[in-house]
C-alpha cells in the first residue's frame, strides 16, 4: 500500500483535505470570515429564545398576564382583530404613511438636488429647514387640527412635516457626496446644468438615496402611530389605543407587533428592491 | 495666433478665512495644434491647476486662454478631460459610457453615434468587454474607457491628468503604447500631467518642467527634436532618452530640496 501512495503524483497524495476550521470558530473570531448559514441560525435562535423566554414567563404566571399576556393570548387577539375589519385598520394606516411619504418625496428629491446644486438655494431655504426640522412633531398636532381638523388631511400634514424637512437634507447630502469627477466628466462632455442633474447627479446618487428613503419611510410610521393615538377613529394607532382604554392587554401587545412587522416588511422590501436595482455596485 | 494660448495666467486659490495662495504665478505658453505636451513638476506644484484652467474648469485669477482663438470661459466639449481617479460611471456598461460621450452631441443622427462609439469600443480594445459593467472590469480598462468616451466627443484638445498614475507598472506600460498608437491614429492635440518622468519622455513631443508652487516655467524642453515620432520602449535604452530623463530629473529634484530647505 504504502508504495502505491509513494507512485502517485505528489498532487494525488494525501487524497483527505486539510482540516477545515469548524464554523463555529469564524463567527467568534474578531472580524472572522462569513458564515452565512450558521449567522442564519444563530438568528433564528435568538428569535425563538426571545419568544420561549416570554411564553415561559408568561404562562407559569411569573408575570401577571395583564402586564404580560402570553403569546397564545396573543395570538387569539389577531384572530378576534382580524375578524372584526383589523384589516382595514392596516390598509388605513398603510395608504396614510405611503401618500405622505410620496409627498414628501416628490417634493424633496428636486429640492434636495437643486440645493446641493445651487448656493442660493441652500441660502434660502437652510434656515427655514434647520428651523421647523428641530420642532418636535406631536407638538404640532394641535396645529393641524385647528388648521384642518380630524380627517385624513390633519395626519398626512403631520406625517409630511415631520419627514419632508429631513429627507430634503438628506437629499441634498446624498447629492453632494457624487464625486466631483463625474460632474466634471459630465461638462467637459457637453452637459447643460439640468442634463447633468438629471443624467449624471440623479443616476450616481440614486442607490444611497433609496436608502435615505427607505430610512424615512420608517419615520413615517412614528409620526403615523402618535397622530393616529392622539386624533382619529381608524387606523393600527387608533385601534391599539382603543385596546389600551378597555385594558386589553394582547390586543395591545398584537398591535404593537403588527406595527413592527408591517415596517419590517416594507424596510426588508426596499432593501430587496435595492439590490436588484443596483446590482452594478457588487 | 497658436491653437492654444496661455497668456499671462496667474491663479491665487482663497482661503476659508479670507486669504488668498498664489498657486500659479502668471505664466505663457504657446500650443501648437496635433502636439503632445507633458506637464511635469514637483508634486502639488500647480501643474494640474494649468491644464485644469485649459479645460474650463478652473477660472484664471489673471490672464486669458484661448484654444483655438476662442476664449476659454468654461468647461465645454471641446476640452475634454481623463482624470486620474476612475471616473467612468457605474451605472452603465462599457458601451453605454463611451456612448455617454456622444449624448450631448446634436451635429449626428443616433445611427452614426452608435457606428463612432463602437469605433471608439473597438479602438481602446473593449469590443469583447462591451457589456461588462465598470465594477467588473480593472483599472486598467476602466482608464481605457474613459478615453474612449472622451475622444467619442470628439474634443479639440484631450487633457489627461495623471491617467495612469493609479494603475499597476505592467498596465501603465501597456496604456502608455496604446495612448502613443491612438494618438498618431487621431493627431489629437493632448495636454498630459504626469510626475513620472521615464512616462513624460516617453509620450511627449515637448516637456513644461514646472517649479514649486507657485508655479513657473522652468524649461520647455522639444522632445521631439532629439528623440524619433514612432517610439517604443526600446526608446528607454536611447542615449537621448537617458540625457533628457536626467535633466527633467536633475530639475525636479533642485526644487523639491529647495522646498524641503524652506520648510
Amino acid at each position: 500500500m504504502a508504495s502505491d501512495e509513494a507512485r502517485k503524483p505528489a498532487a494525488e497524495r494525501n487524497a483527505a483535505p486539510p482540516a477545515r476550521r469548524a464554523a463555529w470558530r469564524d463567527v467568534v473570531t474578531f472580524r472572522g470570515p462569513p458564515q452565512p448559514g450558521l449567522e442564519l441560525w444563530l438568528s433564528i435562535a435568538a428569535f425563538l429564545a426571545v419568544l420561549g423566554a416570554w411564553a415561559l414567563v408568561a404562562e407559569t404566571g411569573l408575570v401577571q398576564p395583564q402586564i404580560l399576556p402570553s403569546p397564545f393570548a396573543v395570538v387569539a387577539a389577531w384572530g378576534r382583530l382580524f375578524a372584526d375589519g383589523y384589516i382595514g385598520d392596516i390598509g388605513i394606516s398603510v395608504g396614510r404613511v405611503w401618500a405622505a411619504f410620496l409627498a414628501s418625496a416628490l417634493i424633496a428629491i428636486p429640492l434636495g438636488i437643486l440645493m446641493s446644486g445651487y448656493r442660493a438655494i441652500t441660502a434660502l431655504l437652510e434656515p427655514i429647514i434647520d428651523f421647523v426640522r428641530y420642532l418636535p412633531v406631536p407638538a404640532l398636532v394641535p396645529l393641524t387640527l385647528i388648521w384642518l381638523g380630524i380627517g385624513e388631511g390633519s395626519k398626512i400634514t403631520l406625517l409630511w412635516i415631520g419627514t419632508f424637512f429631513q429627507l430634503i437634507l438628506l437629499v441634498a447630502d446624498d447629492a453632494r457626496r457624487v464625486p466631483k469627477e463625474f460632474i466634471e466628466t459630465g461638462r467637459t462632455l457637453g452637459a447643460s446644468d439640468s442634463s447633468l442633474m438629471k443624467d449624471v447627479l440623479l443616476r450616481a446618487m440614486l442607490p444611497n438615496m433609496v436608502d435615505s428613503l427607505r430610512i424615512t419611510l420608517g419615520w413615517c410610521w412614528t409620526y403615523l402611530i402618535v397622530a393616529e393615538i392622539v386624533a382619529s377613529s381608524s387606523g393600527v394607532g387608533y385601534e391599539l389605543w382603543t385596546a389600551r382604554r378597555y385594558g386589553k392587554s394582547p390586543e395591545v401587545f398584537a398591535g404593537i407587533l403588527t406595527i413592527g412587522i408591517i415596517g419590517l416588511v416594507s424596510d426588508q422590501a426596499i432593501r430587496a428592491l435595492h439590490r436588484r436595482w443596483f446590482r452594478y455596485l457588487q | 495666433m497658436s491653437f492654444i494660448r496661455i497668456s499671462d495666467v496667474a491663479k491665487e486659490f482663497t482661503t476659508p478665512d479670507g486669504g488668498s495662495i498664489p498657486v500659479v504665478r502668471p505664466l505663457s505658453l504657446d500650443i501648437q495644434e496635433g502636439e503632445f505636451v507633458v506637464f511635469v513638476g514637483p508634486s502639488g506644484c500647480g501643474k494640474t491647476t494649468v491644464m485644469r484652467m485649459v479645460g474650463g474648469l478652473e477660472t484664471p485669477t489673471s490672464g486669458d486662454i484661448y484654444l483655438k482663438d476662442t476664449l476659454v470661459e468654461g468647461p465645454s466639449r471641446d476640452k475634454g478631460m481623463v482624470f486620474q481617479s476612475y471616473s467612468s460611471f457605474p451605472w452603465l456598461t462599457v458601451l453605454g459610457n463611451i456612448r455617454f460621450g456622444l449624448k450631448y452631441r446634436s451635429d449626428i443622427s443616433a445611427a452614426e453615434k452608435e457606428k463612432i462609439a463602437r469605433h471608439y469600443l473597438d479602438l481602446v480594445g473593449l469590443t469583447p468587454f462591451a457589456d461588462y459593467t465598470i465594477n467588473r472590469i480593472s483599472g486598467g480598462m476602466r482608464q481605457r474607457v474613459a478615453i474612449a468616451r472622451t475622444l467619442a466627443a470628439n474634443p479639440l484638445v484631450l487633457l489627461m491628468d495623471e491617467p495612469f498614475g493609479a494603475l499597476d507598472a505592467l498596465s501603465r506600460e501597456r496604456l502608455q503604447l496604446q495612448l502613443m498608437d491612438l494618438r498618431r491614429a487621431e493627431r489629437k492635440t493632448v495636454i498630459f500631467v504626469t510626475h513620472d518622468v521615464d512616462e513624460a519622455v516617453l509620450l511627449a513631443d515637448r516637456i513644461v518642467v514646472f517649479s514649486k508652487r507657485p508655479a513657473r516655467i522652468l524649461a520647455d524642453i522639444p522632445v521631439s527634436a532629439t528623440l524619433p515620432e514612432k517610439r517604443g520602449l526600446d526608446i528607454l535604452d536611447h542615449s537621448d532618452f537617458r540625457k533628457i530623463r536626467r535633466d527633467v530629473l536633475a530639475l525636479i529634484r533642485n526644487e523639491e530640496r529647495s522646498m524641503e530647505a524652506a520648510e
